[in-house]
């Protein structure tokens, strides 16, 4: 696997973890589980945001992988 | 009227008399009758025991007895809800035994309680030495309520500073293969939710017996055939492991680049995401 293939796998699981934290922020019964869910699921949607601009220069980087 | 029917009916007529009677008198458990509570409950039976049998009593003169043993308890009960000094009459005080770890030899005294009783009663809580009690009462049903010294008590969560999640009982959903609806309403969920949820776990609603879904919706399920082994919940640990698994991934790329700006990127993301980890952690029961 290359460098780039990896990044683009720990992304895809980001994505994954955000849908679960999201579902789970829908579901939760209490104020304070939700906020909790929720918080976690905006840190990772910007953790996401920065990894796509990786992915997206690693791709340039690695044009024969694409 | 041949003795047969005569008894039928009397029968009949004092079980409504007694079913009555009971359901007015209250919910309270056997155990938490007062002493006079207990005997106007077994002169009750006694007296329908009598005219049931007894085809020469006359039903009403039990009917009257039946009343005036029901309306006394009755309003004793009534006027003990509305004073407390009333209640302490009918119902007795609570009595300290040990206060400070010190024994009250007297109260105990008084009560006709010996130490050997006394040991007993803090055996049955669990307490073998009396150097382990703080404060312990002798309750008006006869109980021994104890209070071990601080050091003495099961560690709680409080005690470690552990936080922990709010939690909201776990519904039942389905029963006997039934949905049942209000349970469902309660966690803001709908039968289309179960059925996917179901399928999920690859089960039909049929085969269900009893499912219960807790805070999260998570749902567990027993199955009328036992033959079929059903998956437990995996929707959260599987949450938490990709979570570190992702931590770890970012870890190790900001240690094989060479590109510094990335580096730095990769090292404040793991950072973050270790952060979300701990936040949602206690709230995932991990």
């Amino acid at each position: 696997m290359t460098v780039g293939s990896q990044v683009k796998s720990c992304y895809s699981s980001l994505k994954n973890v955000e849908a679960t934290l999201d579902v789970l922020a829908n579901q939760a019964q209490k104020q304070e589980s939700q906020q909790a869910f929720f918080t976690a699921s905006q840190a990772i949607t910007e953790i996401k945001t920065d990894l796509q601009q990786q992915v997206i220069q690693l791709t340039k980087e690695e044009p024969q992988y694409k | 009227m041949p003795d047969w029917i005569n008894i039928i009916l009397r029968s009949l007529t004092l079980l409504a008399v007694l079913f009555l009677i009971t359901k007015l008198l209250g919910a309270k458990q056997l155990s938490q009758l007062n002493v006079f509570e207990y005997i106007s409950g077994i002169v009750l039976g006694g007296i329908v025991a009598i005219i049931t049998l007894d085809t020469n009593a006359n039903l009403i003169y039990g009917l009257l007895a039946m009343f005036i043993w029901f309306i006394v308890p009755y309003g004793v009960e009534y006027i003990s809800l509305k004073s407390k000094s009333f209640r302490d009459l009918t119902q007795g005080k609570s009595v300290v035994f040990i206060q400070d770890g010190k024994i009250m030899e007297d109260n105990m005294k008084k009560h006709g309680y010996s130490t050997d009783d006394l040991l007993e009663k803090l055996r049955d809580n669990n307490i073998f030495q009396f150097a382990d009690v703080e404060f312990a009462v002798l309750e008006p049903s006869g109980s021994l309520s104890v209070l071990p010294k601080r050091e003495n008590r099961p560690l709680t969560a409080k005690d470690l500073g552990l936080k922990l999640a709010p939690e909201k009982e776990p519904q039942t959903v389905m029963m006997d293969g039934r949905v049942l609806l209000e349970p469902l309403t309660n966690l803001n969920l709908n039968p289309k939710w179960l059925e996917t949820e179901l399928d999920k776990q690859n089960v039909s609603f049929e085969n269900v017996f009893l499912a219960q879904a807790d805070t999260n919706g998570q749902l567990t399920v027993d199955l009328y055939d036992d033959m079929i082994a059903v998956p437990a919940p995996t929707e959260i640990p599987i949450l938490v492991a990709t979570m570190k698994k992702c931590q770890a991934d970012l870890e190790l790329f900001a240690l094989a680049t060479e590109n510094e700006q990335a580096k730095q990127m990769y090292e404040t993301n793991s950072l973050k995401l270790q952060q979300a980890i701990d936040g949602v952690s206690p709230y995932l029961n991990e």
